[in-house]
């Protein structure tokens, strides 16, 4: 009830500097979707989301931005709290107003420009990178597993209370971050239907041991534990490019395994504890004629893999990681947009004693044609990891009936070894109805 | 046959031409309109709003308020426009930059909010429809000038549009390519002569069939510089229409050049 009572003051205080205010501007977003297990042919889930937005305009040209979401599940099938909420700082955390609704603060900032610098001072969204549908440099923000990653990423990333400094210096485009909330990636609990089973992600307890996870040991220096980010971007002979550095805490824990004895009987007992490192990289995209092409590499010092002998080092692998991402959009005839991404991660030290390769090749292929003046949209993604032969196919069609009121209909379909990272969710596979409503 | 009739047999021949290629020699080339088009004064720099009112066959009516920058940098123009309203497409911005070098492609941006990213997007999809509308991409960096690369161009007459006298020019895309990436085959465009702004253009398909009208009303002066408040946008093939409206036009207060920047699409105005 205490950060309850903190978003209550921040509405409190926002409302109140609407005296102040030139213009202000509200609306509301209501979108339900339901899907459909198609193998158990029963819900998965059927949610509700309201998310309430509020500017403001000062006179000076600054502005106050805001938005919160609150989330219902209305039937069995996935729940609010299949989420492990030990990822979240108190700052950031929602709050579970009963089993089956949370509040968030999604969005609470104040923007504006001193001379040549520009300030975007709150609660926010910072997203890097160039590639569609996986992530390497877009990891300012944590994310939300809770649907793996089904949910679009503006509603899976976890917004952060970030000091944001951008300046223009001759043709570049400087970027400064701070960042003092200690929110991390929030994973399902072992219950949950998107819960993590990959030993890819989650160490395998040795035959006939029993587990105990215990909490997270979490980095807690509001100042010496903040994440630092620096952005540097131009537009050069046609190139939009960009170099990124990023001082941060892994928002995935590292899970360190300990042997422990439990009622006489061995057990595995795993502490999730968060690593700092330094991640290295840039971006880069031009235009040739009907083609874009788009990249970013990011160059992550100090990574965690998960070892294949659980019992040695505490089970994790420390490495460098080089992951990268080549992307190639065409405009094909008929305003058919096909895009293609080739992502690559490469574990540099020890690669052989964790439980993935150490290369790793993602295929990302998607298809996408607007009809009727942009009103029906069509397309497939296709994700394919080529290790373990997984992936996912995500049909989509959706349709605006009217500008306030959308309708869409979809399928997700994993298939692949249940070891993989998407074959994992093999027995997941589902339909999605959903409408959208807007104010 | 005698000589008398022979000769007015000749005449009858002969006169059309003759007349024809009097009228002819008396209208201005279409490449000469389209550069008096080109230098007409748009000024450095204008601010506007611009409303998009969509209507489908059915009635289904779409309006969109956005705001619309253009700024002269040298000979290359940069547009950038932010939407405003309604809801579902709030803070989407698209910016273009136009070189005058005719070898140069484009190079343009489009920011959607649903995804936080500004996506480089292709210049060929320049014949493409501009976020629902009945303009192309390339109408909409065009605005009221025209593209002295694309097109071999000639007088075939005069016409009166809302009572003004014009020339009528017709326009042909110098070679299949360009004309797939414009998406027409043809265009007769009914030039105001005494501004040289074009009052009225109408397109034909690949297949050279009737494919969309463009209307430019309300042309009035707006400090010193003519300026189009309306135009009616009637795709033939679908029923679709699309009328803009521009209203708080202006041309004195210059615009800041980081409006036309990366970073002002991402965070909107």
């Amino acid at each position: 009830m205490k950060a309850y009572k903190k978003y209550l003051w921040c509405v409190l205080v926002l409302w109140q500097s609407t005296a102040l205010s030139v213009e202000f501007d509200s609306s509301i977003t209501a979108t339900s979707q339901w899907a459909i297990d198609t193998n158990k042919v029963d819900s998965q889930s059927l949610s509700l989301r309201i998310v309430p937005e509020m500017n403001i305009d000062f006179e000076n040209d600054w502005q106050l931005k805001s938005k919160v979401r609150l989330r219902a599940e209305v039937i069995d099938g996935m729940q609010i709290n299949d989420l492990d909420r030990d990822g979240f700082s108190d700052y950031s955390k929602p709050v579970q107003l009963n089993d089956g609704v949370e509040f968030e603060l999604r969005e609470l900032y104040l923007q504006g420009g001193i001379g040549n610098t520009f300030l975007t001072l709150g609660k926010q969204q910072i997203v890097w990178g160039k590639a569609d549908g996986l992530k390497v440099l877009d990891i300012v923000n944590p994310q939300s597993f809770r649907e793996f990653i089904l949910d679009d990423f503006d509603s899976s990333r976890i917004p952060l209370w970030t000091m944001n400094i951008e300046r223009t210096v001759a043709d570049w485009d400087l970027q400064f971050l701070w960042i003092p909330d200690q929110s991390y990636h929030a994973l399902p609990k072992q219950d949950a239907t998107y819960a993590f089973t990959s030993p890819e992600l989650v160490p395998t307890a040795p035959e006939g041991m029993g587990v105990n996870i215990e909490h997270a040991k979490r980095p807690n220096n509001i100042i010496l534990d903040s994440d630092v980010g620096l952005r540097a971007a131009t537009f050069w002979k046609g190139w939009d490019i960009t170099f990124n550095y990023l001082y941060q805490y892994n928002n995935l824990a590292v899970l360190r395994q300990n042997l422990s004895m439990e009622s006489g009987k061995p057990a595995v007992t795993i502490t999730p504890e968060y690593e700092r490192t330094h991640v290295i990289g840039g971006t880069f995209s031009n235009a040739f004629s009907d083609w874009v092409v788009r990249g970013e590499v990011g160059y992550f010092t100090d990574h965690y893999f998960i070892r294949k002998n659980s019992l040695q080092k505490q089970g994790v692998v420390k490495s460098p990681e080089l992951h990268y991402v080549l992307g190639l959009d065409w405009n094909a005839p008929w305003d058919i947009l096909v895009s293609g991404q080739l992502i690559q991660s490469w574990v540099i030290n020890d690669a052989d004693k964790t439980t993935r390769d150490k290369l790793d090749t993602t295929l990302t292929g998607l298809v996408r044609r607007n009809f009727m003046y942009d009103t029906l949209v069509a397309e497939v993604l296709l994700i394919a990891n080529t290790n373990n032969g997984d992936g996912i196919i995500r049909p989509k069609i959706s349709y605006e009936w009217q500008d306030n009121f959308k309708t869409w209909v979809g399928a997700d379909v994993f298939y692949g070894d249940k070891e993989g990272v998407f074959g994992q969710f093999d027995r997941n596979d589902r339909v999605v109805i959903g409408v959208e409503l807007s104010f | 046959m005698k000589t008398r009739q022979k000769m007015k047999v000749l005449m009858m021949i002969l006169l059309p031409v003759i007349v024809s290629n009097v009228i002819s020699a008396e209208l201005p080339s279409g490449d000469s309109i389209a550069k008096n088009i080109n230098a007409r004064n748009e000024g450095i720099a204008v601010s506007r709003n611009l409303t998009m009112q969509m209507t489908d066959r059915h009635g289904k009516e779409r309006v969109r308020e956005t705001r619309v920058f253009r700024k002269y940098f040298g000979d290359e123009k940069r547009t950038a426009i932010f939407y405003l309203k309604p809801k579902n497409i709030k803070d989407t911005g698209f910016l273009t930059y136009d070189y005058a070098d005719k070898e140069t492609d484009d190079d343009q941006w489009l920011y959607l909010p649903a995804m936080r990213k500004v996506r480089r997007i292709s210049a060929s999809d320049r014949g493409d429809y501009f976020l629902g509308t009945d303009l192309s991409y390339e109408d909409i960096k065009l605005e009221t000038r025209v593209s002295l690369k694309d097109y071999t161009r000639k007088t075939i007459g005069e016409d009166v549009v809302d009572g003004v006298h014009c020339y009528v020019v017709e326009e042909t895309p110098i070679n299949n390519d360009i004309a797939e990436e414009l998406g027409h085959s043809r265009r007769e465009s009914c030039v105001d002569d005494t501004i040289w702004m074009t009052r009225r253009s109408k397109f034909w398909d690949l297949q050279n069939k009737p494919l969309k009208t463009t209307h430019f009303k309300n042309i009035s002066e707006v400090q010193g510089i003519w300026t189009v408040h309306t135009i009616n946008v009637e795709n033939h093939k679908t029923g679709h229409h699309t009328v803009f409206t521009f209203s708080d036009v202006n041309y004195n207060d210059g615009v800041k050049d980081n409006v036309f920047t990366q970073n002002a699409l991402k965070r909107g105005l």
